[in-house]
């Protein structure tokens, strides 16, 4: 946890925190509200505490690992949790922490709907998007202020932007996976607007289009999160990079709308439109075609030469697209990489032999 | 083939075919139990239940009826925790894919379909069922025969969240529509925009199935109509159940896991209240009687979580030579409940409430209320939580629930780690062991 940024957040700004398990959420609301979010993706490594064992062992460490660390105290410099509809095992957890213990601090949830743009699911996105807005000025004291959200929507439409030219770009930059994953990374808990600074000096390193692309093996990633970050640095010591990445965590977070939105129009509709615009997730759609094409079209915008297919042990959302994912790349020659590592330990040395194998495999047919 | 042959076929099945095959079968059934009556010692059980064979027949005719089903009438692939009073008026025959995984678990047929579903890359840590009928699908290899084709896939996430991963690989493969029913977790109460929610999607779930089954879309009165029977159907169950507060309980808990098919799948059907009606009257005129499910029956048990499939009798003569019977279960107990609150005065309006507050679509401290209320109902001494590798939703808490049954109870708790379906992930010498040793702890 980001204790002393967190802390000087409240400081220097009075800014309240919460603490936001993931994946997806509305933070232009909590932007517009002068709350600052700190995502909790586990956090990686070994469980802070002994309350992991509270769940058992067949649950995502990501669930186990937020247990041990709610429930240990290390959340407690925020002022409250969000939890959203992710999947069974967040919801679980939301409720063992608020109704048997090891989170006392309000807690808030945000129950997206899974289905296609329907009336009902549209008119039900903006009352539950109206509902949390309501319940979160039960924590800052003040209504939301519908000029401060359209404000907040901008805010967040240009940092998407910042990183669509980044992850564009990403072929060009010079800079190692390792440094921009971190880097965008960092936006899991920095305030937004900070973020967005941080965004713009690595966007303004991005080369002239046309300059000659980075070396190495380029690589298309679809997973859930970049943890452990040593991959990230193990596949630069096998000569490969990510050239575009369907991290839930990353790349499928940064929405690129294909239609103009309202931005001056109630924002709340401005907030479901988003949703509807935003890439393809298992934690909140229905259309799994959709998401393959997705997929294979950032593969061939990206000049990537395979794919790894990147997932945490016991996650359902991800684990079920699996065999269509691998049937997709597949049927169009594409060689993949399945890995599944652990949140709690390091890469193991087996998968960084796979990682070399794989790349060096992949860099052959290039050359071929 | 042309829809009116299948038609033909599918009636001829329905009406003539399936009775008169029940008949060959219950005669045929007749003379292996009188011949194993003569050969074989009751052991610890007490008699066998009459209706078993009824509920063979309603189960086989339904499975019968299945296989001739698609092309003739509209098919839907279903959620056990969907509104199927919407469909049935539609004419549609209900696939209930998690019964059908059931019946293969017991079957034990799991891995053999699950290597299928891991061999294109399915995990082995996702949900059994899930597994197991996909591998069905994708072998077209099932104990049943054959499953027809469905028309329109119905996935209503109340129960968990893997049904919908599960059925959008399903409409991949199928091609056909996909309905999601997606009423919000309960935490506390539900929101009134939360219950609104599952009312538009309801709305909008008859104009759907009446467009895929090529119909108008139901009256209210024909969905008044299978809403009593439902609502019937699910407090004939709930009597079925309540039996087992009698001392000795008349059966089983581990019957209750077979007796539930009918009200998963054939809810709101008359044959599925008639079958009640036998079941219940069966079971009062046992308690009457003083026969217990089990010959000796010394300590009453609660189960939490689904059964494990593939070793239901096992476990079951296990329990009931000890003494022990599961005389309730959070499982059954939730298709009794979950029905009690729909009214055929207004169908739509009772099955938000229905269809969105039930054990698994709730936060854990009703969960826990409904274990203590059980275990209290049926004067149990003990409880077992089945934590089960396949079903996370349903497992998630259970140890804090078994330390706090223990507790606020003061009863005898274990929580046992298996697999509803998938023999590969339990090791039933180690858990038979583990649970004599609980046994052995009450004397
Ligand atoms: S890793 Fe998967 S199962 Fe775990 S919290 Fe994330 S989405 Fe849920
Ligand atoms: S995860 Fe559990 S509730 Fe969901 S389909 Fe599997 S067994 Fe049923």
């Amino acid at each position: 946890m980001r204790s002393a940024y967190v802390q000087r957040q409240r400081e220097e700004h009075g800014r309240k925190s919460i603490v936001v398990l993931p994946v997806h959420y509305p933070k232009e609301i909590l932007t517009a509200m002068d709350v600052l979010a700190v995502e909790l993706w586990g956090p990686p490594g070994a469980p802070r505490g002994p309350e992991a064992g509270r769940l058992q062992a067949y649950v995502c460490a990501v669930v186990r690992n937020a247990l041990a660390f709610l429930a240990g105290g290390h959340a407690d410099v925020v002022d409250a949790a969000l939890f959203p509809h992710t999947c069974d095992s967040v919801q679980g957890l939301a409720t063992l922490v608020t109704d048997f213990g090891g989170w006392s601090k309000p807690s808030f949830v945000f129950q997206h709907p899974k289905g296609p743009t329907r009336a009902s699911v549209r008119k039900y996105l903006v009352a539950e998007l109206r509902s949390l807005a309501d319940g979160l000025a039960t924590l800052t004291g003040r209504p939301l202020d519908v000029a401060e959200l359209r404000a907040a929507i901008r805010l967040h439409r240009t940092i998407d932007e910042v990183k669509t030219r980044i992850l564009e770009g990403r072929g060009r930059l010079a800079t190692s996976d390792r440094e921009l994953y971190a880097t965008l990374r960092r936006g899991e808990w920095l305030w937004p607007e900070e973020h967005l600074e941080e965004l713009r000096v690595l966007e303004r390193q991005l080369p002239e289009a046309g300059a000659p692309a980075r070396k190495g093996v380029p690589l298309f990633v679809t997973g859930y999160v970049p943890e452990p970050m040593s991959i990230l640095d193990a596949l630069d010591e096998v000569g490969a990079y990510v050239a575009r990445d369907d991290w839930a965590a990353i790349g499928r977070r940064v929405v690129t709308p294909a239609r103009a939105l309202d931005l001056e129009g109630d924002p709340f509709e401005t907030l479901a439109a988003l949703y509807y615009e935003a890439p393809q997730c298992p934690t909140r759609s229905l259309d799994q075609a959709g998401r393959l094409q997705r997929l294979l079209a950032l593969y061939d915008q990206s000049g990537a030469r395979g794919v790894i297919v990147h997932e945490p042990k016991f996650c359902e959302p991800e684990a079920f697209d699996v065999p269509a994912i691998r049937k997709a790349f597949g049927e169009r020659g594409v060689p993949l990489l399945y890995l599944e590592t652990e949140l709690e330990t390091e890469l193991a040395g087996q998968t960084t032999t796979r990682l070399e194998a794989f790349v060096e495999m992949v860099g052959a047919r290039r050359v071929a | 083939m042309s829809s009116t042959r299948r038609r033909v076929e599918y009636e001829i099945v329905k009406r003539l075919v399936g009775p008169a095959l029940m008949q060959v079968d219950h005669a045929q059934r007749r003379v292996k139990s009188l011949r194993k009556r003569a050969a074989k010692p009751a052991g610890p059980f007490g008699p066998p239940l009459e209706s078993v064979r009824k509920l063979k027949e309603l189960m086989t005719r339904h499975y019968l009826e299945g296989r001739y089903a698609d092309g003739a009438v509209p098919v839907a692939w279903v959620t056990s925790g969907f509104p199927v009073e919407v469909l049935r008026p539609l004419g549609y025959h209900a696939v209930y894919p998690e019964n059908h995984a059931a019946l293969c678990g017991v079957q034990r047929v799991v891995p053999h379909l699950s290597e299928a579903t891991e061999e294109v890359g399915y995990a082995r840590d996702l949900c059994s069922y899930a597994r197991t009928d996909i591998g069905s699908v994708m072998l077209q290899e099932t104990p049943v025969g054959r499953l027809p084709k469905p028309d329109l896939l119905c996935c209503c996430t109340n129960i968990c969240q893997t049904v919908l991963y599960w059925y959008r690989s399903l409409a991949a493969h199928f091609q056909v529509p996909l309905v999601l029913i997606d009423p919000p977790f309960v935490y506390g109460e539900a929101k009134p925009h939360h219950r609104q929610f599952v009312r538009d999607q309801l709305d909008e779930l008859l104009v759907v199935a009446a467009r895929v089954a090529k119909r108008r879309a139901p009256s209210m009165d024909e969905i008044v109509g299978v809403t009593k029977l439902a609502r019937e159907g699910t407090r004939l169950w709930g009597e079925c159940l309540a039996e087992s507060r009698n001392k000795p309980a008349p059966w089983t808990g581990i019957d209750g896991f077979f007796h539930i098919a009918p009200i998963v799948t054939l809810r709101g059907t008359a044959e599925c209240n008639a079958y009640y009606r036998q079941l219940r009257d069966e079971l009062r005129h046992r308690v009457a009687q003083g026969i217990g499910g089990v010959r000796e029956e010394k300590h009453r048990l609660l189960w939490d979580n689904l059964p494990i499939w593939f070793d239901v009798r096992g476990m079951s003569t296990l329990l009931a030579e000890h003494g022990f019977n599961f005389v309730c279960t959070s499982y059954t107990n939730a298709w009794a409940e979950a029905g009690s609150r729909i009214d055929p005065a207004d169908p739509l309006g009772s099955a938000v409430f229905a269809y969105t507050d039930i054990i698994l679509n709730q936060d854990l401290g009703k969960r826990f209320g409904t274990l203590a209320r059980l275990a209290e109902e049926y004067s149990c001494d003990g409880a077992v939580l089945h934590s089960d590798r396949s079903c996370k939703p349903y497992s998630i808490g259970q140890l804090d629930l078994k330390q706090r049954l223990a507790k606020q109870l003061d009863i005898k708790v274990m929580v046992l780690e298996a697999d509803h379906g998938d023999p590969r992930a339990y090791a039933v010498e180690q858990g038979h062991g583990r649970l004599t040793a609980f046994m052995e702890s009450f004397s």
